[in-house]
């Protein structure tokens, strides 16, 4: 499949790049320690890691995020957590190249996918999209199209026919990867509009799930959601994550103890300063025993 | 331990409920149409005392004694706010009357006199040969061909630019172009109809009058409509509709043909529904371009095409022998346009109840 | 940054001054009852297992506040790890108090006589006074959040082992008389009480360091009596 390949003309990262914006640095570990947790199940399927170094992100003239280096774990839940405006859902959204969508925005730094510079020349950004998944805060089905339909854009869309068959095996697969798929399966055919709130952002998972993603990226998937639904969201997540990599933003920070396995911790220092990332660390480690003090007042709620 | 209602309190509270002034009744639910009534025959008899008495002067001072009179009789009744209601409603109904009054009697006029003039005949014969009678088909079904070529021509071009403008657009360019397409929906008709003509001469030499002459300076005139129109309808399309489909990875264009074009297609419908009845009586640029003819002509590129609105002119300016039958002609022309008009927003009301999406 | 959430705050500190105010009821329990053990007053010994309701009191109080703060205050980081070991210590301060009244319980079965062994009564006397100092440090270093200190009531413990080590030498000696093996059995028993006083004390300290550092460790593990703390 074409969209797999992303090396750039420079070939491998070892090389220093030509070009201004980018700066690769030799090695730049992440705060982790080794997750507890243990590895999937052996069905499960191996996703691919994203590692973030140095990135800053600027709208225009306005450095909106600066030199945060990290890791996105393979089939693991990363959390995104901070105060409004530190700059989490804007690094979130640089992570798939959705940040450049917005004019004049910029991204320096280096983001790679299992090892392959996303933002190299030649990288064809939607190709990035295809492997780098997102589903946003507000669920957003095609309202002109069925539920059916909805699951399968992102086949249609794409370049290459695939048949009835394997689409209908697809859907059926995606919605089930949904826990969606008992309460839709007799109206596929209907409006994805119908649904309740909670089902919609199902059904955007059960989409963005179907074109086979490395990554799935979620910004406040639960924000519009009622707590039921919420909770549904989290232990879905829980089970996505066997096949996927996972990285949340929230602001509920229940939600993030509750639904991840790793916790970054963005923050500003004051309005109009860039945002950073202040602390990652395995989920259960940030909210029992923090290293910074900044993260301990936050998750304690001593600042909003 | 809540202490007990305390008499003072609720007093204020009861009479914060009942509103200012003394109020406290209200009027019987009758009463601005009695107003109304009244005041009318008021104005009627005191104009016909003077001696100046017609209907549109005794409305309109109906209408002003009326927002008085019901000012006066509710102020003592219901207090001074309602009553200040009551009479803002009354003037608002009121200009909005007035306002409908002109559509109202025209729609009259125009059915009156246009009926007279409606006959199989009218809708089946051309005016070929015709000394007394003769209808209007050629007329009929070159308003349609015209139209019809004038909308072929303008929505490709209008959508494609309303979709550059809202979609890729940016900067100075951007800014010149809204400029530009701004001040062309204010080119007059002529103007358009003289371009036409113009440009066709350079090609073809001078008078020549086709058929699809009048389409292009219709063309002129409606694509800047339809992309005034066309850019509202996509801008309301939800930006993440376009992120949801860009997070699938699909590229830019596929995106708008796939989600924003069918997101937006009963709006876009409506618009161009729109633009084409307004653009569907214009006379001057037809008159330049097409011509007036007497015989039916179904090829919009070779020779003159009749037009209803040109037929109308006609008609009226150089009636045949028999006036009168001339004149209902031009009226059931006139007849015909606007009831192909009724029929083409009807038809764009029902696409847009069909094909609307709810966006939330 | 503005103060936020200060009425759960004020709640948490509230609850740390009622939880380690049962220390200090245990400690004038202890007093009260080393001074029966001194006088062989009963009434005392009976005063002192009656108000034994108060700590039981106190423990079911905070114990109750703190599940309720849990629940509707969600707390993370190091409130949860102190809300965690007020819960400890609390247990702690119930068993204490549960030793004393043990402890006074027994003291009727030595009769109204003057004691048969000074010595005996001297070395629990020693026991209690030590084990006391050992409580007021034990709060000092919980209230302080102060590790060395903690540590520190290890070392001390040791003295009271050592105390205790004695009674059961002497207790055997004295043993061999058969008017005065009854009495010697009852001290046994009261100097046992009290060493488990002291471990208590010392579990409080070990609750100290999981706070400051978030690791829970035992500073002396009966099972690893040689391994460092």
């Amino acid at each position: 499949m074409e969209g797999r390949k992303l090396k750039g003309r420079f070939g491998s990262r070892g090389k220093t790049e030509a070009e201004e914006g980018h700066n690769t640095m030799s090695q730049a570990g992440p705060v982790t320690e080794t997750s507890s947790k243990p590895a999937a199940g052996a069905n499960a399927r191996r996703a691919k890691t994203i590692e973030a170094k140095e990135v800053n992100l600027y709208y225009g003239d306005f450095h909106a995020v600066e030199g945060v280096s990290m890791t996105i774990e393979p089939n693991k839940v990363t959390a995104l957590i901070g105060s409004s405006g530190c700059g989490k859902t804007t690094f979130l959204r640089s992570l798939n190249r959705m940040h450049e969508l917005t004019p004049g925005a910029t991204v320096k730094g280096n983001i790679e996918l299992d090892g392959e510079d996303i933002y190299a020349n030649g990288v064809d950004p939607v190709a990035v999209r295809r492997l780098i998944g997102m589903v946003f805060q507000q669920p957003n089905p095609f309202p002109t199209m069925s539920i059916y339909d909805n699951v399968a854009a992102g086949l249609n869309f794409n370049s290459g026919r695939v048949s009835k068959a394997d689409k209908d095996a697809i859907v059926e697969k995606s919605l089930r990867g949904a826990h969606l798929w008992d309460e839709v399966k007799d109206r596929l055919d209907k409006p994805g509009s119908g649904l309740s709130g909670g089902q919609q952002q199902r059904l955007c998972i059960a989409r963005a799930t179907a074109v086979s993603p490395e990554v799935l990226l979620m910004d406040e998937p639960c924000s519009a959601l009622d707590p039921v639904a919420t909770l549904a969201i989290e232990d879905l997540i829980g089970e996505l994550k066997k096949e996927f990599t996972i990285a949340i933003v929230t602001h509920n920070m229940q939600q993030a103890s509750r639904a991840s396995d790793i916790t970054a911790f963005f923050n500003l220092d004051e309005s109009g300063k860039p945002g950073h990332l202040v602390e990652i660390g395995p989920t259960d480690e940030i909210f029992t025993k923090p290293q910074k003090k900044e993260t301990e007042d936050y998750v304690s709620g001593r600042f909003g | 331990m809540t202490p007990p209602p305390d008499n003072s309190a609720a007093l204020s509270t009861r009479s914060v409920l009942a509103g200012e002034g003394s109020g406290g009744g209200t009027l019987p639910d009758w009463a601005p149409y009695g107003a109304f009534g009244g005041a009318l025959v008021f104005c009627a008899a005191v104009l016909a005392a003077l001696g100046w008495f017609t209907v549109a002067l005794m409305l309109v001072f109906g209408c002003l004694v009326a927002i008085v009179a019901i000012y006066a009789w509710s102020r003592p009744v219901e207090g001074r706010r309602r009553a200040k209601d009551r009479a803002i409603t009354m003037a608002i109904v009121a200009a909005f009357g007035i306002a409908m009054a002109p559509l109202i009697s025209l729609l009259y006029e125009v059915v009156k006199r246009g009926a007279a003039g409606i006959s199989w005949e009218f809708f089946t014969s051309d005016a070929r040969g015709a000394i007394t009678g003769g209808g209007a088909e050629h007329a009929i079904v070159g308003t349609l061909i015209i139209t019809a070529c004038a909308v072929v021509i303008s929505v490709p071009i209008g959508l494609m630019a309303a979709i550059y403008m809202n979609e890729y657009g940016r900067g100075p360019l951007l800014r010149a172009l809204t400029f530009f397409v701004d001040v062309m929906t204010g080119i007059p008709s002529i103007v358009a109809g003289l371009f036409a003509y113009a440009l066709f001469e350079l090609f073809l030499g001078p008078g020549i009058q086709m058929g699809i002459m009048g389409s292009l300076a219709l063309s002129v005139l409606m694509i800047p409509i339809v992309i005034r129109s066309a850019e509202e309808v996509l801008k309301i399309v939800p930006n993440h509709l376009r992120e949801a489909s860009y997070a699938l990875g699909t590229p830019k264009w596929k995106t708008i043909t796939k989600v924003v074009l069918p997101t937006a297609f009963a709006g876009l419908v409506t618009g161009v529904m729109l633009a084409t009845a307004r653009i569907i009586g214009e006379t001057a640029p037809l008159l330049v371009t097409t011509g007036v003819v007497s015989s039916l002509n179904t090829n919009p590129f070779q020779g003159r095409m009749q037009n209803l609105a040109v037929y109308a002119y006609n008609e009226y300016r150089s009636p045949g022998v028999m006036k009168q039958a001339s004149y209902d002609r031009a009226w059931a022309a006139a007849l015909t346009l606007i009831a192909i008009v009724m029929i083409l927003n009807v038809i764009a009301r029902l696409v847009y109840r069909r094909y609307k999406t709810e966006i939330r | 940054m503005p103060e936020v959430r200060t009425e759960y705050q004020q709640e948490l500190d509230n609850l740390e001054a009622s939880a380690l105010g049962g220390l200090d009821l245990v400690s004038s329990a202890l007093s009260r009852t080393l001074e029966a053990i001194e006088h062989q007053d009963i009434e005392l010994a009976q005063i002192v297992v009656a108000d034994d309701d108060r700590i039981d009191g106190r423990y079911l109080e905070v114990h109750q506040a703190l599940i309720t703060l849990l629940a509707t205050q969600s707390p993370v980081a190091t409130d949860l790890r102190l809300i965690s070991a007020m819960l400890h210590v609390l247990k702690n301060i119930e068993r204490m108090g549960d030793q004393c009244v043990n402890i006074c319980k027994v003291i009727p079965m030595s009769g109204h006589e003057p004691p048969a062994d000074e010595e005996m009564v001297k070395l629990i006397l020693s026991m209690g006074t030590h084990t006391k100092s050992l409580i007021s440090q034990a709060k000092r270093a919980f209230e302080e959040r102060n590790v060395e200190m903690a540590r520190d009531l290890v070392v001390r413990d040791d003295v009271v082992d050592e105390l205790n080590r004695e009674c059961f030498r002497l207790a055997l000696a004295i043993g061999d008389d058969a008017d005065k093996r009854e009495w010697a059995m009852t001290m046994l028993l009261t100097a046992r009480a009290i060493e488990r006083i002291a471990d208590n004390a010392v579990d409080i300290g070990e609750q100290v360091a999981f706070v400051v550092t978030g690791l829970f460790r035992e500073f002396e593990d009966a099972s690893h009596p040689d391994a460092n703390a």
